[in-house]
């Protein structure tokens, strides 16, 4: 089943509630599920943990994943969704301050989809979100549900 | 140190000693035998001499009784001589071989030679002159008890000179010798007359009368044992110095190569030091790349976690300040609102820092990869990147073509984004902007340039230029970070090469680089 759902992956309250401004401001009105760590991320995918009973036939639209995270972090969550046979074809972003040529490598080496680095100034910032939102959301044709 | 390095050999004399006997008991054993030899052919010589004079006693014996005898007695029976005649000068053949022996002598010595004593000596002679020393008495009685003695022989020494005596059995008595030497009463009368005595007669037949004694100087002989004395004196001198000669090149050569040897094992001593030097210096260079590399990883870390920690806490500010903005605007006045801009231009500038220095760290680590890159092509498009940047900038570019080096690609392109901005940057006031990108000679090598007649800057800073964060200029008068030609410098020296500025306030500037 199709909502439409995105997924934030990060740890910063900061950064989330910036996100989560610039996706309302720009009128993405999405249902935003919001993870704080790389576990709780692949908790919510997987439906264990927290999320052990989930509809697993509900995935998000998009993954918006940071690199830098608590417990597991954004590569390896990269890796795990994309090893795994329902999630692998998920669209993910790359959502991160890191500018490091080595970063980029290994989420694309992995799989990912896109790499947006984060702007300071949160003019730009809201603009990424916005465009992101509109590609991703409205453009973007996501793959077919795997089913489980 | 070991037995095998010490200090000099010294050469064993005891060799020398050994070898001067060895060479005197040669000497000694070749004299000896050579004085053998010689003495043997002395004493040959002398023989042979004595042989030679006996000999022509003999012949002279012969001719005076068969020749000069018979004839003279042919006279005497066809009574051409008178029958008493008798003179000693023409029947006694001993007196005339004694007269004709003394001739002789007379005549070696006028010939400078030494005179051979000749005596026919008897027990009883007729005249005293022939009669016997004890010597000869002797050796009378001994070849008569022993006739088959044919010679007796001795050296003696008479005023230390040598000489070979010959003792020789003269006749053994006929019956015929008896005419003269038998009884005194049946000699001629004659002979009776001239010797009143005994003497000459009373002999018998099958008795030794006489002996020839007879003896011949070796000296003059001796004179070939001397020349061979000398010479092989002097052959084995010769001998024994270059025995002398050749032991001490031997102990010589041995000297030098234990010396060498010595030497030689000093030398390994050396290279194995060096080598143990060379591996402990590679093992220490391992240990220190080990650290370095750590040192390097630990800065990658921080450079990355400078990159997100740093930059997220300003992303917060300037997002909750403009939000502060957005949704409380309308009740803030003019100067808060100017604060909250000038919050928002601090975190801004701050995020420029931050990446700027990233950069800069993240230039002055990795490898150089170097190949040929074409830098006047790179100028020509960052030139035409920049005026696609601000269309309505007149600035006119002259990049000298065909400038190539060998470097890497992306570090170069970094040092001409820099150079070739910061002219664009500074010439943003000045009319009829004039960028140059060429090279000159100087000191025989080729150096690049960037020049620009903007703003440049004043000679007595010209040393702070390529610090990090230093800037000439206030961000009013031009934007920037003051990193750009702190990464430039990095960059020309991680390929080797060096960069210096000149310039003078608003004459422009120019930055000189090699690679």
């Amino acid at each position: 089943m199709r909502t439409n759902m995105i997924l934030l992956v990060e740890d910063n309250p900061d950064d989330e509630a910036l996100t989560l401004r610039a996706l309302k401001k720009n009128n993405i009105l999405n249902e935003v599920i919001v993870a704080r760590d790389g576990a709780e991320a692949l908790d919510f995918l997987f439906g264990t943990g927290s999320y052990t009973g989930r509809d697993l036939g509900i995935m998000p639209e998009v993954i918006l994943l940071d690199i830098n995270l608590p417990k597991i972090n954004g590569l390896e969550v990269l890796g795990k969704i994309r090893a795994t046979e329902r999630t692998r074809l998920l669209p993910v972003v790359i959502l991160t301050t890191s500018n490091e040529e080595q970063d980029k490598l290994k989420s694309y080496t992995l799989g990912a989809n896109s790499f947006i680095r984060k702007p300071v100034d949160f003019q730009q910032f809201s603009e990424a979100i916005r465009q992101l939102g509109v590609y991703w959301l409205l453009l973007n044709q996501a793959p077919p549900l795997v089913k489980g | 140190m070991g037995p095998e390095t010490q200090g000099f050999v010294s050469p064993p004399r005891h060799h020398y000693w050994k070898i001067t006997l060895v060479a005197l008991a040669v000497t000694c054993a070749v004299a000896g035998g050579l004085y053998y030899l010689a003495r043997l052919y002395v004493i040959n010589e002398a023989e042979r001499n004595i042989e030679a004079v006996l000999l022509a006693h003999k012949g002279m014996h012969r001719y005076i009784q068969e020749v000069m005898h018979p004839a003279f007695y042919k006279l005497k029976a066809e009574g051409m001589v008178a029958e008493k005649f008798y003179a000693p000068e023409i029947l006694s053949s001993s007196f005339i071989v004694r007269n004709q022996h003394k001739a002789y002598n007379e005549e070696r010595k006028a010939a400078g030679l030494e005179e051979v004593y000749y005596k026919m000596a008897a027990f009883n002679p007729r005249n005293p002159v022939n009669k016997a020393d004890a010597m000869e008495e002797k050796l009378i009685r001994m070849f008569n008890e022993n006739k088959e003695l044919k010679n007796y022989r001795e050296i003696v020494r008479i005023d230390g000179k040598d000489y070979l005596y010959v003792a020789l059995p003269f006749l053994v008595n006929k019956p015929k010798c008896l005419k003269c030497h038998g009884d005194r009463e049946d000699a001629p009368l004659g002979l009776q007359l001239l010797y009143p005595g005994q003497g000459g007669f009373n002999e018998k037949v099958g008795d030794i009368r006489a002996i020839e004694s007879i003896r011949a100087p070796m000296e003059q002989q001796y004179f070939v044992i001397y020349i061979l004395f000398a010479s092989s004196f002097a052959g084995l001198l010769v001998l024994a110095g270059l025995l002398f000669f050749n032991t001490r090149l031997r102990d010589m050569v041995r000297v030098r190569t234990q010396a060498l040897a010595q030497e030689v094992v000093e030398r390994r001593r050396a290279e194995e030091e060096v080598r143990r030097a060379n591996e402990e210096l590679e093992d220490r260079v391992e240990e220190r790349t080990a650290q370095i590399a750590a040192a390097n990883k630990e800065l990658d870390s921080f450079a990355y976690s400078v990159s997100h920690d740093l930059r997220a806490p300003l992303r917060g500010i300037d997002g909750f300040s403009l939000a502060l903005l957005e949704d409380y605007g309308e009740r803030l006045d003019e100067t808060a609102k100017d604060y909250i801009s000038r919050v928002r231009a601090g975190c801004l500038r701050m995020g420029d820092l931050i990446d700027d220095m990233l950069q800069l760290s993240r230039l002055s680590r990795g490898e150089i990869h170097r190949q040929e890159v074409d830098l006047s092509a790179m100028a020509s498009e960052i030139a035409g990147e920049l005026q696609r940047g601000a269309p309505q900038r007149r600035v006119v570019f002259e990049i000298t073509p065909g400038i190539t080096v060998a470097g890497d690609v992306i570090l170069l392109r970094a040092v001409l984004d820099n150079l070739l901005g910061n002219a664009w940057k500074f010439t943003a006031k000045t009319e009829g902007a004039r960028i140059t990108f060429g090279r000159q000679e100087e000191g025989g090598k080729e150096v690049l340039f960037v020049r620009d007649n903007g703003a440049g800057f004043d000679m007595a800073y010209a040393n702070k230029l390529f610090g990090a964060f230093q800037r000439l200029h206030s961000t009013q008068e031009f934007e920037g970070t003051g990193i750009g030609l702190a990464t430039v410098q990095r960059i020309i020296h991680r390929h080797g090469g060096s960069i210096r500025a000149e310039g003078a306030v608003g004459r422009g500037a120019t930055f000189y680089f090699s690679v």
